[in-house]
């Protein structure tokens, strides 16, 4: 049940968005605007064994317009949680993109961008202003066979300036149709991330406590989840987030490469079915953080693609029902480890292993689409078994909302 | 009084953009829908309307009568979406001109490989997100 003061607070935020939307709306002739609205309800905030609650709603807005063959996209979203309040944001993200053709057969794809996130003061930490570039390249080697080339370049600054990274990411991928309606595709990538100065000067005073414990006095994880773990008094996060401290500053780089393979399978018009494995190394660097976490919905920018080496395997099934009904189930294993994490006992002592997690991990999509909205309903359930104490833990998420595409041009007009 | 200098030159710059792509004579008009069923003969970029990216098009060859079609997917889902030849389609649209003397039909939905595609909402207005800078953001369970 949402509370009053919670509803309160919804209905001042939307009474200064939806003027924004409507008259952005009116104002998009021609383009496409989409608004969607997401309801979500977890167990496990924060992804830690000191599991924390929560309701969030997430309202957004997107703009497509085209100016001859270059796209302009915008995208709003607040999303606002209903207990850890202070986790409530606001982002926002604009960019132009460009298809260049290359002959019948291929193109190459270009795209600018920037976005920002903010959070409120006690996350202050995560609002971030970045920009990125994507670089793609696709080509038919042959009517049954693709060829894609993908190059993305992320530049990101954060209030905390811990956080504060350069990254690229390149892919080749191929992939195969055969007339049994099997696909094989077969993808390898290259990824770097640099973390422009992700540590805490040194102390004067030599350490004789527990990492940890003397991060704790500045707000830094205490591994207790007190709520007074890194970020402050207010921050109730998974107190999972510990920085290392260096005389020398500097940067940091980690570098991965992994190879994943599909294979996916339609069986009569209505069943698909996909299997996928993914092994990834870590080939230069490390992470530089002594412990890092994961918020449900929240980018965390300590934990991410670049963090961890290890495999994960998928398999999904998607059944095309009748009614515009889609269902979508899917279950992904992962066996991941985190170079340069340490795991810590829940008092914040180094255990002396690299932290490592095995997660079991099952999805649930229902879809239903009507003449003006589409419906769905979202079930997950997390089983993450770790080396470090603070991050083995189970839970689950429901989400559901619609999406609505607002018509925003003249009928006769719709042909893009 | 900055922001909202900001947001009336961003509504502007939305509003002049709109004229650009817009052309008569060509659009879905659901009173003119059809189903085919088909396999997908040729896949291609083509150029079909001043002012806008060129459009990934399907050339299929119907299963019942091998009548061929032109199918128009979308401009930026030549990224989005990996679709080959040989493979067996079901689409719904909208028909549309000939000019070729081949009939075009502007696709709404497209099933493929079981799964549905779906490009239009049922009053034939876009629905595409297409290249790949639209797919960034942060997983989240249950995002398939």
């Amino acid at each position: 049940m949402i509370d009053r003061g919670f509803y309160i607070m919804m209905i001042r935020k939307m009474r200064l968005i939806l003027p924004v939307l409507l008259i952005a709306a009116v104002s998009a002739q021609g383009g496409t605007v989409y608004l969607s609205f997401n309801q979500h309800s977890t167990r496990n905030l924060f992804q830690t064994r000191d599991a924390v609650a929560d309701q969030i709603s997430a309202f957004s807005l997107s703009i497509d317009q085209d100016f001859s063959a270059l796209s302009f996209l915008a995208n709003l979203e607040y999303s606002a949680f209903r207990q850890t309040t202070g986790l409530s944001f606001f982002s926002a993200d604009a960019g132009f993109d460009y298809l260049l053709p290359a002959g019948e057969k291929s193109a190459f794809y270009f795209a600018a961008g920037g976005a920002g996130a903010f959070y409120g003061q006690e996350y202050s930490a995560f609002s971030s202003l970045g920009a990125n570039l994507v670089a793609a390249f696709k080509t038919y080697l042959a009517p049954s066979s693709i060829l894609k080339l993908q190059w993305q370049g992320v530049y990101a600054v954060h209030r905390d300036s811990l956080f504060d990274f350069l990254s690229q990411i390149a892919s080749l991928s191929i992939d195969k149709y055969f007339q049994t309606r099997t696909t094989f595709k077969a993808d390898a990538e290259w990824g770097y991330k640099y973390f422009l100065h992700p540590f805490l000067p040194e102390p004067v005073e030599p350490l004789t406590e527990p990492i940890a414990t003397i991060a704790a006095p500045n707000g830094m994880g205490t591994g207790t989840g007190s709520g007074q773990g890194w970020g402050g008094q207010q921050y109730q996060g998974g107190n999972g987030f510990i920085p290392r401290y260096s005389s020398e500053g500097g940067g940091a780089g980690i570098g991965h490469v992994s190879l994943s393979l599909l294979a996916a399978q339609g069986i009569g018009d209505v069943i698909g079915l996909s299997a996928s494995a993914v092994q990834q190394w870590i080939v230069t660097g490390e992470n530089p953080f002594l412990s890092i976490e994961e918020f449900y919905l929240v980018q965390n920018p300590s934990a991410d693609a670049f963090s961890w080496e290890g495999r994960q395997f998928t398999g999904r099934i998607t059944l095309s029902l009748p009614w515009s009904v889609e269902l979508k189930a899917g279950y992904t294993y992962s066996n991941k480890t985190y170079p340069g994490v340490e795991s810590m006992s829940l008092e914040g002592v180094p255990m002396g292993i690299v932290r490592g997690d095995i997660r079991h991990l099952f999805e649930a999509r229902l879809e239903k689409n009507f003449r003006r909205v589409t419906v769905f309903l979202v079930y997950s359930r997390v089983d993450n078994r770790s080396t470090d104490p603070l991050f083995d833990w189970k839970g689950h998420y429901v989400m559901g909302g619609f999406e609505w595409n607002l018509p925003t041009g003249r009928r006769e007009a719709r042909h893009d | 009084m900055i922001k909202k200098i900001v947001l009336v030159g961003f509504l502007t710059f939305l509003a002049t953009g709109a004229a650009a792509g817009q052309t008569a004579g060509h659009f879905y008009d659901i009173d003119k829908e059809v189903k085919i069923e088909g396999v997908v003969r040729q896949v291609s970029l083509e150029p079909r309307y001043k002012g806008t990216a060129p459009f990934l098009v399907l050339r299929i060859e119907e299963s019942a009568g091998a009548k061929m079609y032109n199918v128009e997917v979308s401009p930026s889902w030549f990224f989005g979406q990996d679709i080959h030849g040989g493979e067996k389609v079901k689409v719904v649209g909208s028909l549309a001109e000939v000019p070729d003397g081949v009939p075009t039909v502007i696709a709404r939905e497209i099933r493929l490989r079981g799964e549905k595609i779906t490009l239009r909402d049922r009053r034939g207005f876009p629905s595409w997100q297409g290249g790949p800078q639209r797919k960034r953001g942060i997983r989240r369970f249950g995002s398939f």
